[in-house]
């Protein structure tokens, strides 16, 4: 009974659905609508308006900075609720968490140490060389992120929590905001408006310091708080 | 219809992963696999999303030398890096309330904790 139940509300989602999706304009051509309206000016104008030959890094940080601003906000929030959540000390996350002094496979310790400084560095050449290539801040930060994680896995827990300082955490993991912050002020004080960024073609350096600076404080945010949160999951109460 | 479907069939892909997502919600019982169900279907949207953009034989939209057009459109691709970061902080935060659930109740199966009210 409950399965025909469920068939049944699956089929009736999919009929509108799918209905709507067959009205579409056809899919990849160049002429639809999407591509036409804002975009090409994006393309044309964006990599001397905002400083970026990446279109989709001038998009994020500059024509769409607020939106940006907002969304590490909201993820720094994520954080804070995570822990409220869960009532973590910073002494709970250091305690050894149970099954942490089961022995350890030498073979994939050594892997992964033997890979850790690549990962490394793949993820700073992301985010330094995010706005001239496929890459960014939000991007090498998952990876930073994923190989703390994946080095407290494999390498003990305390290794882990030895990678990112207990007096400076509250600040790697409040990193992102800080750089909007810091950078939006900056284009107040200089521009006359928040996260403005300088318009004249002699200040090229200038806006890519900014670019790099946002991505930078984007990436180390990231990882910061991917890698707290896996701890604080973690951490028993 | 059929051949209007057959021409947008990267967007009935969507649909259909949305629905597989959907079922998750609604026949599972476990609260995580309920919400690995909401993250199938946000998965989903985002694939949606980024297709709609998607030019035939389009280049990546990095300007420089030998950039050629037709580009690929950057408006979804950035509007939906925003969507990710947002669905990972959904997650994680939805992740340590489950936690706190099964500390507190000792399940997560969402029949039982009907029964613990």
């Amino acid at each position: 009974m409950k399965r025909i139940a469920v068939i049944a509300v699956l089929v009736a989602a999919f009929v509108p659905l799918a209905a709507a999706v067959a009205q579409l304009p056809t899919f990849g051509e160049a002429s639809n609508p999407t591509n036409t309206y804002l975009v090409p000016r994006y393309l044309q104008k964006g990599p001397e308006e905002a400083g970026a030959a990446n279109v989709v890094t001038d998009v994020i940080l500059n024509y769409r900075g607020y939106d940006t601003n907002g969304e590490v906000v909201v993820i720094f929030t994520a954080l804070i609720a995570a822990l409220a959540t869960l009532l973590v000390r910073p002494k709970q996350m250091a305690a050894t968490p149970p099954g942490d002094d089961a022995p350890r496979s030498p073979i994939v310790s050594f892997v992964v140490k033997a890979i850790a400084p690549f990962i490394a560095v793949f993820t700073v050449y992301l985010v330094l060389h995010g706005h001239l290539s496929p890459g960014g801040g939000f991007q090498g930060g998952t990876i930073f992120g994923a190989l703390i994680i994946l080095l407290s896995l494999t390498l003990g827990h305390k290794y882990g929590l030895s990678l990112l300082p207990e007096r400076s955490r509250p600040w790697l993991q409040a990193a992102a905001v800080l750089a909007f912050i810091a950078v939006g002020l900056l284009g107040w004080a200089l521009c006359g408006a928040y996260l403005a960024y300088p318009s004249y073609s002699q200040l090229e350096w200038v806006r890519e310091g900014w670019l790099i600076a946002l991505e930078i404080g984007i990436g180390v945010g990231g990882a910061a708080i991917f890698a707290t949160v896996f701890w604080t999951m973690e951490a028993e109460p | 219809m059929i051949r209007a479907l057959w021409a947008n069939i990267d967007y009935v892909a969507s649909v259909v992963l949305f629905l597989i997502g959907l079922y998750a919600v609604i026949a599972k019982n476990n609260l995580i696999k309920k919400f690995m169900g909401i993250n199938i279907m946000e998965t989903a949207v985002f694939a949606l999303i980024i297709s709609v953009g998607t030019v035939r034989h389009g280049s990546p939209p990095i300007m420089g030398a030998g950039a050629r057009a037709p580009f690929i459109n950057p408006l979804p691709q950035a509007l939906i890096l925003t969507g990710i970061v947002v669905a990972v902080s959904t997650t994680a935060l939805a992740l340590s309330l489950i936690i706190r659930i099964y500390r507190q109740c000792g399940t997560i199966e969402a029949d039982e904790l009907r029964r613990l009210e």
